[in-house]
């Protein structure tokens, strides 16, 4: 256990590093964006020179590395600064998107192992026969289908066409926060965006489940449960189940990464306003601010997803540990 | 019965694979259609423009009416689905003193209003919550509100509300986008905004209802939107810091005004709720409830097919010719105020002098090949074709939505390529090398630079068009960088801060005009966006006349703008290309609504008389 420490507090160190290149890299991508937050102002009503004043005022006009330290010694205090366009902090802006994203995400994902688990497993068992060819047929076409086009189709069918599920927001209009009708009405909201998204990032989990049990089941201690006469099903689940689903496991945190490629999209789709709604508003708006903000947070989100997985694999399996 | 099935199934796989042909096949097509549009300009396009355009369903916005066609008694209540229609969410800065973005105006106008109105010519009227007089040197303006116009709170909304408005916005701290020239002609409002002084000499709360304001120069644009017509609650607002105010919960959770909807609920970028403000002046809504919440424009035409929106903020006008047909709305349409246009780079910007540069020496300064160029474009056809005619030919850089000013007689530069190619001839623009392209009057080739902007289908194609009507007349005119530009990167390299990309040659952009049709902002020797950056002393004058005291009469300004207009079609710094309609969708239940702004008095219709004719809202068969 004193390795696993050691290897945790390491791992979380290499990450500081990895977070201050990243936050370099992801604040110049910003600047380099053409224009900026007042360049959207082109209205004779107002006045260019004012505009002039709040560029400076704003500190528009500083260098980028005057802009970076600023920004950068806010970011550590938990001060993302001011956007521009919402006129309000960027931390609180997020922070209302963030809480819509993370129960997005967390609905995506038991969808993906309430589909992967049960069609992995018996894909993997009964390998090569028509149920299986059927089940690896959806997962081609899940890896071939842009998550775009399929979440505009199923928002066509059962959003529009048959009306099942509201068509966006996160919440209906009116309904006052607390209280079980606001809980039904946020889940009723993400249930079709998380659907689709978990439709298609399903299909990850059940090939690899597959292979897995398809790997397991023909191994020694297999064979050897089976000459003791252990029934089929115990087999199965208690022998080969449990060896195919630590490694599952160990991707939940590289899950989490994917899902946030994914909720950008989504999201947008079904104008729920979440973080990757957001991070999409803030490049059209140059609002710089929020954009590095969010940015950096899924970068964070993404190391942090990576580093649960190394974790959770060292747990599981002793030879990958880092020395 | 398995049988049709089976049938049915087909049928749909047919579908299904004949949509994926067609989609394949669309990329083809369209190269397709642009070289053919190229050999029917050199043949002589008037024609075939015209034979090729009458294939598609042409419309005008003639046709459109913008008042809802009120079929129907309204019922007593009901609630309304508004539709933001906007690809981002609404900022949610919701006072009109601060707001930045047009999703949040969209809300605003349901519960805040202007204390005056305009009428079809964008003149004050005194049909609204208070009435003006002006002074005999035309320069005070004494303001009166009217009895009973009460924030939502039941405070009434006093003299005192007004002169805080113009407090704030002209506060040293203020961090919102409205201070501009017209608060600058306030007296004492320079003073007072470098903190100079603690009050504005020139504004002076008679009583509790009255208000004078004394404004530094007599200009008839004090009577077209040159007066800060909107108020702002003292009383919830005295105590906050001016740079405080647009984050407050005040502005952005429980935001109040005096308009005939009341804020019950926000759901922070996604919809508000509002009901009825029973104590609204001119008298009790119709609707109880409205409800807005934002659209995007992708999926807008499925959001009022399914009812699930009665009224949307926007419809962009490239939908509806596929849609024209939805059975459970009816289209309202009136002219935009709004054109596109060509500009010729004629200098550069003096940031020290903050004033336009012309450079006598430009590629673009010869009148004759500007003339030439407006010449050898046919924009009829390019309304007509890629617009089915809901956008047309524009002849003057005063949009038609300004009756009173747009001079209907100046027929502009009509489509004439022989014209054209003859003043080429004669400024000296000849083919001296058998390329079949122009070279200069100095004998150098010459190439134009053209930057345009990415956005919507027909972008391409209409740069296209250009390109290929000016290579008709001998003129080589590129793409800048050979492809079109991101809004932003457009007007960076057009001037919108003043550093003018010297590639650039020509450039296609658009303007949204005000309610006031002076056109200095746009044209004036001061003004950042002249992006032509073309002045001119006789320019000078007619912009300084249409504003003059003189021009208060009605009569002597139109003269003065219809000889700018004629004088902008003489020099062309830049030339109209199309005008634009606006056309918007509503639900068949909607009655007494039109599209006109809410604080305008033209349309017979105030928003507290919108209705419906069912409960339900008409879903398309």
């Amino acid at each position: 256990m004193n390795h696993m420490w050691k290897f945790t507090v390491r791992r979380t160190l290499i990450m500081i590093p990895q977070l201050l290149l990243l936050s370099v890299l992801v604040f110049l991508m910003a600047q380099a964006m053409p224009g900026d937050a007042l360049t959207g102002q082109i209205n004779p009503d107002l006045d260019p020179q004012e505009m002039q004043e709040q560029r400076e005022e704003l500190g528009l006009n500083d260098p980028w590395h005057v802009k970076y330290a600023d920004w950068i010694t806010g970011a550590l205090q938990g001060d993302l600064g001011q956007s521009f366009q919402f006129k309000m902090p960027a931390s609180e802006l997020i922070w209302n998107r963030m809480v819509n994203s993370f129960w997005l995400g967390v609905a995506t994902l038991i969808i993906t192992y309430l589909i992967a688990i049960p069609l992995g497993i018996t894909s993997g068992r009964f390998n090569d026969s028509l149920l299986d060819s059927s089940i690896t047929g959806y997962t081609y076409i899940g890896f071939a289908t842009p998550i775009f086009i399929f979440a505009l189709v199923m928002l066509w069918i059962f959003g529009y066409q048959l009306g099942w599920f509201p068509t966006s927001g996160s919440v209906a209009p009116g309904v006052e926060s607390g209280g079980l009708e606001y809980v039904m009405s946020k889940i009723y909201h993400l249930l079709l965006p998380a659907i689709s998204l978990g439709l298609i990032t399903t299909v990850n989990t059940v090939q690899y489940l597959r292979s897995e049990i398809i790997d397991t089941k023909q191994r020694d201690f297999i064979i050897t449960a089976r000459a003791k006469g252990a029934s089929e099903s115990r087999v199965y689940n208690r022998h080969i189940f449990r060896n195919s689903l630590l490694p599952i496991a160990a991707f939940f945190g590289f899950e989490i990464t994917g899902l946030i490629g994914g909720t950008v999209f989504v999201e947008r789709i079904f104008g729920y306003p979440g973080m990757g709604d957001l991070f999409i508003e803030s490049v059209l708006l140059r609002d710089y601010t929020v954009v590095t903000s969010v940015v950096l947070l899924f970068g964070l989100a993404s190391i942090l997803g990576a580093l649960i997985s190394d974790i959770i694999l060292s747990l599981v399996d002793p030879r990958i540990r880092i020395k | 019965m398995e049988k049709s099935n089976v049938t049915k199934a087909v049928f749909a796989l047919f579908l299904v694979l004949l949509l994926a042909l067609t989609a394949c096949s669309g990329g083809s097509d369209d190269s397709g259609d642009s070289s053919d549009s190229g050999e029917g300009t050199e043949e002589g396009s008037n024609e075939g423009g015209g034979g090729e355009a009458s294939e598609d369903k042409l419309y005008s916005i003639e046709d459109f009416s913008p008042s809802a066609s009120n079929d129907g008694e309204p019922i007593d209540g009901g609630s309304i689905t508004y539709g933001l229609v906007s690809d981002t969410s609404f900022e949610g800065t919701l006072n009109w003193n601060f707001y930045d973005g047009d999703p949040d105006s969209q809300i605003l106008k349901w519960f805040d209003e202007g204390l005056l109105t305009y009428d079809e010519n964008y003149t004050m009227t005194n049909d609204g919550a208070a009435t003006f007089e002006v002074s005999d040197d035309n320069k005070t303006f004494t303001f009166t509100i009217k009895d009973g116009v009460n924030w939502h709170d039941g405070e009434p909304v006093t003299a005192e509300d007004w002169a805080f408005a113009h407090e704030v916005i002209g506060h040293p701290d203020y961090n919102g986008p409205r201070y501009n020239a017209s608060f600058q002609n306030i007296e004492g409002m320079e003073a007072y905004h470098n903190g100079e002084a603690d009050s504005i000499s020139g504004i002076e709360v008679v009583d509790e209802k009255t208000l004078k304001i004394t404004y530094k120069k007599a200009t008839p644009s004090l009577l077209t939107g040159g007066v800060w017509i909107y108020p702002m609650a003292k009383h919830i607002f005295k105590d906050m810091p001016v740079d405080k105010i647009a984050e407050s919960p005040e502005v952005r959770e429980h935001p109040i005004g005096f308009g005939p909807f009341k804020v019950e609920n926000i759901v922070p970028g996604e919809s508000v709720v509002l009901k009825a403000n029973e104590d609204y002046w001119r008298g009790e809504p119709n609707l109880d409830e409205v409800v807005i919440k934002v659209i995007n424009p992708d999926t807008v035409v499925q959001a009022l097919e399914s009812g699930e929106v009665d009224l949307v903020s926007k419809f962009p006008t490239d939908q509806y010719p596929d849609n024209a047909n939805l059975s459970n709305v009816e289209y309202l349409g009136k002219v935009d105020l709004a054109y596109t246009y060509i500009g010729f780079k004629l200098g550069t910007w003096d940031k020290e002098n903050n004033e336009v540069k012309p450079n006598p020496d430009a590629k673009m300064a010869n009148k004759n090949l500007r003339q030439a160029m407006w010449h050898a474009v046919d924009n009829k056809s390019v309304g007509e074709k890629f617009y089915n005619g809901l956008r047309w030919n524009a002849t003057t850089l005063i949009p038609p939505s300004h009756p009173a000013y747009h001079d209907e007689n100046n027929p502009g530069r009509e489509y004439d390529p022989e014209k054209a190619k003859q003043l080429l001839d004669e400024a000296g623009y000849v083919d001296t090398n058998g390329d079949g392209i122009r070279e200069d009057p100095d004998g150098e080739e010459l190439t134009i630079n053209f930057a345009s902007m990415s956005g919507g289908d027909v972008a391409e194609p209409i740069a296209n068009y250009y390109m290929q009507a000016w290579e008709n007349v001998g003129l080589n005119v590129e793409l800048l960088n050979g492809r079109l530009l991101e809004f932003n990167t457009f007007y960076d390299k057009v001037g919108q801060s003043g550093n003018d990309d010297p590639n650039v040659d020509i450039y296609q952009g658009a303007w949204n005009v005000g309610y006031d049709v002076d056109p200095t902002g746009l044209y004036g020797r001061n003004a950042l966006f002249n992006f032509s950056r073309y002045a001119s002393e006789k320019n000078d004058e007619l912009l300084a006349k249409g504003v003059s005291e003189e021009a208060f009469d009605q009569e002597v300004r139109q003269e003065v703008y219809n000889e700018w207009q004629e004088f902008m079609v003489d020099e062309v710094p830049v030339f109209p290309t199309l005008y634009r309609s606006l056309i918007v969708p509503v639900n068949n239940r909607i009655v007494n609504y039109d599209l006109y702004d809410d604080d305008m008095s033209t349309g017979d219709t105030y928003l507290y008389e919108l209705g419906v004719t069912q409960e339900e809202p008409v879903k398309a068969e």
